[in-house]
């Protein structure tokens, strides 16, 4: 049988029939989407890793729970983002290394250099926000999406998004002039 | 108003937010300065993504695997303010652990029943009972016991082979459909759900 056609809804409520297997065809569709916005929330590749296999046992366990079999990955976004705020309040320090170190990490040529330079200060100064305001700036200005679109996502207003990324702005602004 | 002379000014912000559709022509020049800085601070984001390792799928399905026995048991804990209905965070099961054909008689043909477990994993519940079609919606009517389990409450009846539908009710006022069964709109609107089972 062909289950690449299958929809998430149908994964979902196999999987809660005890077809468990199925369970992995959710996570090959989808590891990869919200693993730059995971890696820019928590400042490393390797932290971002830990926080989607995490958020997928989360899933799984929470299945159930999960009202909108065919949101799936809408809901799956929103455990993830739970477990890097959770993620973040827990190793605050260890992860600013990290990000430091993980970016390093892709440095080659001297121009590649300075451009990683940049975006690894730029990526502390991020790790300085509130994860509500990192959020907001991540998923604008890295992941694309509009105003609009985040605030269906989380569920809230664009005027508040918007104050708090205008207090990102500013505050991301503070940190780059402390910095350089 | 520290915070105020080191952050951008509004208009600099429309333009960082793409809501200004001449971008840096429409700002006033003595603004063009800290526009141009603010932009550079945009183009700073790192926009590649991280390479997921191909052992991630693996290491989930072996926990998944790992919790599938445990599944029927698992406690997610039951708070009174997790109970509103979209969020029922019951863990809940129902076993057939037998089945027992009457024998029919004179009056009536033979009429399948089954043995049914409730069971509601629900650790700060003071009171559990099940409310169905099978005795009339009546939340005093089948409570549900304390198991040696830690949380975990059950009770065991008998019902006639067909469709049944229930809830459980705990604490006598929060009614938790089983999120783990088919369920449907309790019909009286307000978006409350029924358990259904089917024997």
């Amino acid at each position: 049988m062909d289950r690449g056609e299958a929809s998430d809804g149908a994964i979902v409520r196999a999987v809660l029939a005890g077809d468990v297997e199925r369970y992995a065809e959710l996570v090959r569709k989808y590891r990869d989407r919200y693993a730059r916005f995971a890696a820019r929330m928590l400042g490393s590749s390797d932290a971002a890793e830990d926080a989607i296999q995490d958020a997928f046992v989360r899933a799984y366990d929470q299945l159930a729970q999960c009202n909108e079999p065919d949101k799936f990955v809408g809901w799956f976004f929103l455990i993830l983002r739970n477990r890097c705020f959770a993620e973040r309040r827990k190793s605050k320090d260890r992860i600013s290394l990290d990000a430091a170190q993980a970016i390093e990490a892709v440095e080659r040529t001297d121009r590649d250099m300075e451009t990683a330079e940049r975006r690894r200060t730029l990526q502390l100064a991020l790790l300085e926000l509130t994860p509500e305001q990192r959020e907001v700036f991540v998923l604008k200005h890295i992941e694309g999406m509009s105003y609009g679109e985040i605030a269906e996502r989380l569920g809230t207003s664009v005027p508040s998004l918007k104050m708090r990324m205008h207090r990102a702005y500013d505050r991301l602004r503070e940190q780059l002039r402390d910095r350089t | 108003m520290r915070h105020e002379d080191r952050g951008f000014h509004p208009d600099v912000k429309r333009l960082l937010d793409g809501e200004l559709r001449g971008g840096l022509d429409d700002l006033a020049p003595a603004l063009r300065e800290e526009a141009q800085e603010a932009l550079r601070l945009l183009a700073e984001v790192d926009p590649t993504a991280p390479v997921v390792s191909d052992a991630l799928e693996a290491r989930v399905m072996a926990a998944v695997r790992a919790k599938r026995g445990r599944r029927r048991e698992l406690v997610v804990r039951l708070r009174p303010w997790m109970l509103a209905p979209a969020l029922a965070a019951a863990a809940v099961l129902v076993l057939l652990v037998g089945r027992v054909l009457q024998a029919p008689t004179a009056q009536a043909p033979a009429v399948a029943s089954l043995t049914v477990r409730f069971v509601l994993v629900a650790p700060d519940a003071q009171r559990v009972s099940v409310a169905g079609t099978f005795n009339q919606w009546d939340p005093s009517a089948t409570p549900l016991v304390r198991t040696a389990e830690a949380g975990v409450w059950a009770a065991t009846l008998t019902l006639p082979a067909g469709e049944h539908q229930y809830a459980f009710v705990v604490d006598g006022d929060q009614w938790v459909a089983d999120p783990a069964a088919p369920a449907i709109p309790d019909g009286f609107g307000g978006g409350r759900r029924n358990s259904v089972l089917t024997l």
